[in-house]
């Protein structure tokens, strides 16, 4: 009930809940995607080494004054770079994709790792982009997400057909002319960008499960495409806006109590749906 | 080069990671006619299919479908895998994996209905593909490769682990389309389509062009059981 009422006093409050509902929308399109193609791995990889590109520019940033070249400016150039070449690899060395984009993974946050300790002063903001932070958003984040939230949904309705053929069965459609490696890419660089916009809600370690749970509980409840990014979208809301609503009432981290009421939800899902065809 | 020939394969030679699959040789497919192929695991039959899709490219030699490169060629060719590698979960009913054999022409879509009623697929329309049986599962993914009506139909083993119902279901609608489409079937049970086929190709590092009759032939010797590419090619001719 305190959330509630502080909800309307609370601008910070506002506009997290925004944020998290904003932000629903690009993960349970692109999180639909992601759980289908089943590329949560590849999406873990961009999410992690972004470190390196946010690390790397706040050190040129702090050392060498380049004052542009903010840390959000790495992270996304990081993520973009990490999906085309994850895109590259995953196309190119089929049998033992696991293990490189794992080295991906783990270099992208060690170059991370090195940069920061290297930046002098304080490092707070990038513990932010780590873990998360919903109650940090500003007014320019929230038009991002909308923004983003507009070019997913347009992408998503405009290549609907190509992208589920291309998810469901890839040879057939490139036996129908469908361009699969450049619609792959196209993929990668939208999970890429939603990852970048999804990590201030809930942080780079976390942002996997903003990006697969809600979509995998949805896929449990419906035989399509379709309807399964509608659910994912609800249900991502309903994580984001009880989630706040819990990690304010319990004063925990708003993203991990985000990802944990997910990951509970989609126990309990699960044990239904078991219940149900018992 | 006339143009009553579906396919031209010249001289082809393909090989992976430096290991020949298929050695050279040539052969011609005439329109209209129904191919059985046959040959051991691993032998190239599936290498065969992709090298007509031009999923593969040969090292050596030429292959022309409708006398065009198989990549110009491909709005021509309906394929049927063995087997998918999506996994049973995704979200996709039978009625929308018919719809994606139209992408290269949505004007196609209006042939779904004809098709889900002629293989009896109208009652499982709406129904995950996930929960389908092997049988109607792979007549699905055949109303898929014909909905776009391709001249070329490639079958991969489609009655491969399906009920002899539903595989001979499938072969007597294939039947119906000879002298229509040009279909090349890939199969290990040979004795099921020897007297539907006009021709068999047996792959095995090369490829032999056989008739029917000289398959059945050694069937009737009583070798059943032996692999027809052991014998001595002669042992054909």
């Amino acid at each position: 009930m305190m959330f509630i009422q502080a909800l309307f006093q609370n601008s910070f409050l506002q506009m997290a809940l925004w944020a998290g509902l904003l932000a629903s929308v690009a993960s349970g399109v692109i999180g639909s995607f992601v759980v289908v193609r089943r590329i949560a791995f590849i999406a873990g990889s961009i999410a992690h080494s972004i470190l390196g590109g946010m690390g790397f520019c706040l050190w040129m940033q702090r050392v060498h004054h380049v004052e542009w070249l903010s840390p959000m400016i790495g992270a996304f150039l990081a993520a973009i770079a990490s999906a085309l070449l994850l895109g590259w690899i995953q196309l190119r060395f089929r049998q033992r994709e696991d293990a490189l984009i794992a080295a991906i993974w783990s270099t992208g946050m060690a170059i991370g790792v090195i940069f920061i300790s290297l930046t002098p002063g304080s490092t707070s903001e990038l513990m932010n982009f780590l873990f998360g932070n919903i109650l940090w958003v500003s007014s320019v984040d929230l038009l991002s997400l909308a923004m983003l939230d507009i070019l997913v949904l347009l992408v998503a309705t405009f290549y609907y057909q190509r992208f589920l053929a291309l998810c469901f069965d890839e040879e057939q459609a490139a036996l129908q002319g469908v361009p699969v490696k450049r619609l792959y890419f196209l993929l990668l660089c939208l999970v890429a960008i939603s990852i970048v916009l999804l990590i201030q809600i809930i942080g780079t370690i976390l942002v996997l499960a903003l990006l697969t749970i809600p979509a995998t509980i949805a896929s449990l409840f419906t035989s399509r495409l379709r309807s399964m990014m509608l659910l994912s979208c609800l249900f991502s809301a309903f994580f984001s806006l009880f989630g706040l609503g819990a990690a304010y009432e319990l004063n925990w981290p708003p993203g991990a109590t985000i990802a944990l009421l997910a990951a509970f939800s989609y126990l309990l899902s699960l044990l239904l749906k078991r219940k149900k065809f018992a | 080069m006339t143009s009553n020939h579906t396919l031209q394969w010249s001289d082809i030679a393909f090989s992976f990671d430096g290991e020949p699959i298929l050695h050279s040789s040539s052969f011609s497919i005439d329109s209209g006619t129904w191919v059985g192929i046959m040959g051991p695991n691993g032998g190239g039959k599936t290498t065969l299919l992709k090298l007509l899709m031009g999923f593969l490219k040969p090292q050596s030699g030429s292959i022309r479908i409708f006398g065009k490169p198989p990549i110009d060629a491909r709005p021509q060719i309906g394929y049927v895998p063995q087997f998918l590698r999506s996994d049973r979960a995704f979200p996709i009913t039978v009625e929308e994996i018919i719809h994606l054999g139209c992408l290269s022409d949505p004007t196609k879509k209006s042939q779904t209905e004809y098709w889900m009623e002629r293989l009896g697929l109208l009652p499982f329309r709406h129904k995950p593909f996930g929960a389908l049986s092997g049988g109607i599962g792979q007549r699905t993914l055949l109303a898929r490769a014909l909905v776009a009506d391709p001249e070329l139909l490639l079958l991969d083993e489609p009655t491969a682990n399906i009920d002899p119902l539903s595989g001979g279901a499938i072969l007597d609608l294939l039947q119906s389309l000879k002298g229509k489409k040009t279909i090349l079937l890939v199969t290990h049970d040979i004795k099921t389509i020897v007297e539907r086929v006009d021709q068999i190709l047996c792959v095995q590092g090369t490829i032999s062009a056989y008739l029917p009759n000289q398959v059945c032939e050694h069937f009737a010797m009583g070798l059943y059981h032996t692999p027809l590419l052991e014998l001595p090619t002669q042992h054909w001719k």
